[in-house]
Parts: C-alpha cells; structure tokens; sequence
C-alpha cells in the first residue's frame, strides 16, 4: 500500500528550525517507553568489579575482599609505629602498603622549609634590641624578614614589650567592636569547628 | 551480580496474609486475657510504691514485727524470705556460693546502717579495689601508648560511678524510700541527703596535696601521685580548710549504687573466689563498649606529631594531598596522608587543606597512641596455678610532650 505524503506547502530542507523539534519529539516518545520494568531493569544491569567473584582461572576457594572506600582505622597501627618485636612487622608486605606512588604525591605547602640554624648570639641580642627600641617599626613579620628567620623564631627569643602589648590589645577591641552579629557569630563558629578538629569529630 | 529482587521482599513483607495472621494472633491473645481468672497486672504498678512507702516485708511473724522497726535495716535471716533479693541473684548469675544474706548485706549503705557489720562499707572498699585494679590492668597492657589523661577518662568510663549507678538500674535493683528493719531486703537502702544540700562536685576543699592552699598548677604527673585512680582529687578528712564544715547525713542515689556494685564484686571474690570474681568483671565490665578514639583531645595536632617524630628519629612527617575534589568550588573535600619517608603514618579527610593535614595529623598520633600489642595478657592472669609463667609486655617510652 502505497503511503500517503501530505506534502507541505513548503520543503523540511528550507526551513531548518523545524528538525531539532523534531528529533526531540522522538526522544519524548523514547523516554517514556524508558520507564517501562524490563528497560529498567537491563539498564541496571551493570557489569560486576573484576574483583567480585570468583575468577576463571582460580577454581580453589578464595576470601574476596573488597572494602569500600573509607577513611582507615585508626586501630590499625601503621607499620613505622610498630615495636621492633612486634610480629605485624615482618606479616606486612610491600603488597599490603600502596607506597608505589608517594614520590609524585604533591605536597601540601609548597616549600618545605629546611631550618638553616644561622642566627648567633649577637643577631639574637640585636632582634631583641630593636624590638624593644621600636616596637613599631620592627613587628614579628619584618624582623623574621631581614634575620631571613621565621616570624616563630622572633616569638621563641623575645617578647613585645608591655606598652607595645597594650597597643595592640585595644587595636584588635577597636576591630572587633566594629563587627556585627554576623561577624561575631561566624567567627565564633570557625573557632569552635577548629577545636572539633582536634576531636575528631 | 544479582540484584535483590525487590518485588519479591515487598510481597513477603506486605501481604494481606501476614497481616490477617496477626490481627488473628491478637484476637486470641485478648481472648486468653479475658478468659483468665487472673487481673491482668499493669506495668507501672509498684512504681508508686516505691517511691512513697516501701513495702513491708512479707514475713509477718507477730513477735519480731515491733523489733523490726527499731532495726536500721533488714535483719539476716529476711535476706531467705525476699523475692527480690532471688530474682536479682539469678538474674545476675551469681555464683550458687553466695549466700543471699550477703547480697542482702551489699545492698545496706553505710548511711543507712553506721554498723560496719550490717553495711557493705567493707565490701565495697574491696570491690573498689578489685575493680580499680582489672580495670588498670586491662588497660595498661592491652594499650600500653596511652597517654595519662585518656587513662583516667577510661578508667572513669568504666568503673567511676557514674557507669555503676548506670549498671544498678540495668540490674532492675529499686531505691528504698526510707532504710529501716522492716523494708524488703531488695532494695538497695540508703539515708537520701536532704533537698537543698549543696553537692560540692568537682571542686574539693582540703585535698591530701601538699600545699594545697597554694592553689598551684595540677600538672598530670601529680595527678598520678596524689589524686585517686580517677584522676580527682582526695577528699581529706583531717583537713577541713578551716571551715567548720558539717558531715552529710545521707549519700546521693549514685554514690549508694556506686557501692552497691562494688560490694557485690568485693562479695563475689571472698565467697566464691578469684577466678569467679574476674569471670564477674569480665561479664559485666569489660563487656561494656567504649569508644577509646573519642577520648582524644589534640590542640596541636601537627606539632606534637613532629616531636613524636622526632623523639623516635622517624623522618620528619610530610603532609601529601592524596586526592581532592572541587578546590575552586563551595564544597571541596581534600584527602591529606602525612607520611613519614615512604610510610603513610595518618590520612584525613577536610573542607580545607589546613583541617585535612590536622585531622590526618590527629589520625597518626591516635594510630600511635592506640597500638595494641598481639595476645595480650594481663598481670592477674598468672595468680592461678598452672597458668604460664609472666612474659613482661610492652612499656612504652611515654606520651609526647611537647
């Protein structure tokens, strides 16, 4: 039988807007059918991990174990922790560990800094002259930068002197009275999620 | 890999049949009660009773029954004739050579009876002692790292009185309103202090420190010293601060049932033995779950890993980005291992880079702290004949200090 063509008054080919809505029509009618129990169910027919299940070549009994991703326990002592006597030393393999890629593992801060130990005496004497002579002038941050040292270290040899304390005390009030509710609040909360790192929680 | 097949569970769980079935269950069940010619009892009927007026002893024997009022607490031979006091030592699993008279005896306060030969004041400064002692034992050698402060949170865990009084109600064991000669020698019995009486908890006048009214530093090697398995400080009864300060009359419900435990595991060793008294503890004890991780506080954990490092000549520790997701997003999550060469010591998990590093700093120390050495025997396992001579454990060098 032969089909009958409605033509249109004008051809497909010179009105080209016309074919995405109609190829999404077809995809409308294909989602539909989509929902149906036995697509469903061949969709979610996925193909096991190569690690579940027995394998081919092995026909002899073996413990599958595949734990799903978590962070480890902390009942499990890492290998470096163990006493020399301990047994679990030699029991653990390199298998067993996945240090194979720790080289390429990127670093957390970008420049380790490796401590030079080049401050005598007399630079010390002198860190604390200036401190105390012009508290100002010399904070933490720029006599870590001309000792080429560590703001750290300029805390460990000396202390700010009390005015410079007083100063900076109703400096940080003057700050803080300036915040909100808000302010306050989120700032309180960053402390306190801070902490609850400690406690692991 | 086969999928559940849900449709199949669905129908077990909800089908018409099941649930007939129960409806017709029920039925039968009221039908029973009904045709019963006992009064069905309800639940919360002896709550009243208890807490107003105790019940009296159900031996009415004429000639002793004025006797009995003047009496601080039950007599002995009572202890035969309340139910109570069996139900509660076969539900217990007491060994059959403990008489119900000293189970009766644990359950007397000494605020109740000041006769040292009524009240379980001896017994339970045994059992504080025993128990004290397992409980030390266990965990020194089953996690010889720990640091002194998580010591004493989990001794308090598990023996302080809190846990006991918590125990006391498991065990069904009811407070008597009032102690004297005519209440049931179930209860436990004990003289309440008066509403209103200030508890001075956690803060203790004359201490048995010296120097005490310097108010000096308590650093935790003084603790260990001075201060009792808990880590508190001893109440010492010579000194009073200068404050006349009067004696409580009576005892809080936790402090009674603190005791009471402890003098059923005082009464369990002297009447049926050592190995008994350890069975006991074991069962009751050291059966109760405690999270040892949570008792972790760090407040630099980064640090204190470096110095651990450093005292034990590890490498010094590195921390590594193990895998992350979404830096620039809201919500990123970065997986941070420290690692010491080419060992990984620690891995956690953060919202940002710094708390990644601190937790999986505080994973290392933990790791560190809560190593636990293979076949673990405790002191107390050689006390009985015929048991393999004492190989020493493992002593550790000491928690860091920084």
């Amino acid at each position: 039988m032969a089909a009958v063509i409605v033509s249109p008054k004008r051809p497909f080919l010179t009105l080209p807007f016309l074919l995405p809505s109609l190829s999404e029509s077809v995809a409308v009618e294909s989602r539909r059918n989509q929902s149906s129990y036995r697509r469903t169910k061949q969709r979610l027919r996925v193909k096991p991990d190569s690690s579940f299940g027995a394998s081919s070549d092995q026909s002899q009994e073996q413990i599958i174990y595949n734990p799903p991703s978590s962070a480890p326990s902390v009942y499990h002592t890492p290998t470096k922790f163990l006493p020399a006597d301990d047994i679990r030393r030699t029991l653990r393999t390199d298998a067993s560990t996945d240090s194979h890629n720790t080289k390429e593992l990127p670093p957390v801060f970008k420049s380790t800094s490796e401590k030079k130990y080049h401050l005598n005496q007399s630079d010390i004497e002198e860190i604390r002259r200036l401190r105390l002579s012009d508290p100002m002038t010399w904070s933490r941050w720029k006599l870590a930068k001309r000792f080429d040292c560590s703001p750290m270290f300029i805390a460990m040899v000396c202390e700010a002197s009390p005015q410079k304390k007083e100063i900076q005390r109703q400096v940080l009030e003057a700050v803080q009275s300036r915040w909100g509710t808000k302010r306050r609040m989120a700032r309180e909360d960053r402390q306190l999620r801070k902490e609850s790192w400690g406690r692991d929680e | 890999m086969k999928r559940l097949q849900l449709q199949r569970w669905s129908s077990s769980v909800l089908s018409p049949r099941v649930r007939t079935g129960s409806r017709l269950q029920h039925h039968l069940y009221t039908g029973l009660r009904c045709q019963s010619t006992f009064s069905p009892v309800p639940q919360a009927e002896n709550e009243p009773l208890t807490h107003e007026q105790p019940p009296v002893s159900p031996i009415p024997s004429p000639n002793s029954q004025k006797s009995k009022y003047t009496l601080p607490s039950p007599p002995v031979e009572a202890a035969r004739e309340s139910a109570k006091l069996a139900a509660l030592h076969a539900r217990l699993y007491l060994p059959s050579r403990l008489p119900l008279e000293t189970l009766a005896r644990s359950l007397v306060d000494a605020s109740a009876d000041p006769n040292s030969n009524f009240n379980n004041a001896s017994l339970a400064t045994l059992g504080h002692d025993l128990l004290t002692y397992y409980t030390s034992e266990h965990l020194i050698c089953t996690y010889p790292r720990l640091p002194m402060a998580v010591v004493f949170a989990a001794m308090y865990a598990y023996v302080g009185p809190k846990t006991l009084a918590a125990m006391t109600r498991e065990w069904g064991v009811e407070h008597a309103a009032t102690p004297g000669g005519e209440v049931d020698p179930g209860f436990l019995q004990f003289k309440r202090i008066d509403p209103g009486t200030e508890i001075g908890e956690g803060q203790v006048n004359g201490t048995t420190r010296p120097n005490d009214h310097r108010r000096w530093r308590v650093s935790m090697s003084s603790r260990v010293v001075y201060d009792n398995e808990f880590g508190e400080p001893v109440q010492d009864p010579t000194k009073n601060d200068g404050l006349p300060r009067p004696l409580p009359q009576g005892v809080t419900a936790e402090q009674a049932s603190a005791n009471f435990v402890r003098a059923v595991m005082g009464s369990i060793y002297l009447h049926a033995g050592r190995p008994a008294a350890k069975r006991f503890f074991e069962q009751h004890f050291l059966s109760r779950h405690l999270s040892l991780t949570e008792l972790f506080d760090f407040s630099q954990p980064a640090r204190d890993l470096s110095r651990l490092c450093a005292r034990e000549s590890f490498e010094p520790p590195v921390a590594k980005i193990i895998s992350e997701t979404g830096r620039k997003s809201r919500h990123p999550v970065f997986v941070v291992g420290i690692y010491s060469g080419e060992d990984k010591l620690g891995e956690g998990a953060g919202a940002s880079l710094l708390e990644a590093r601190s937790r999986a700093a505080v994973a290392a120390l933990k790791g560190w702290y809560l190593y636990s050495p293979l076949n673990v025997r405790v002191p107390s396992s050689t006390e009985e004949e015929s048991s393999a001579p004492w190989k020493p454990v493992h002593v550790d060098l000491g928690e860091v200090i920084v």
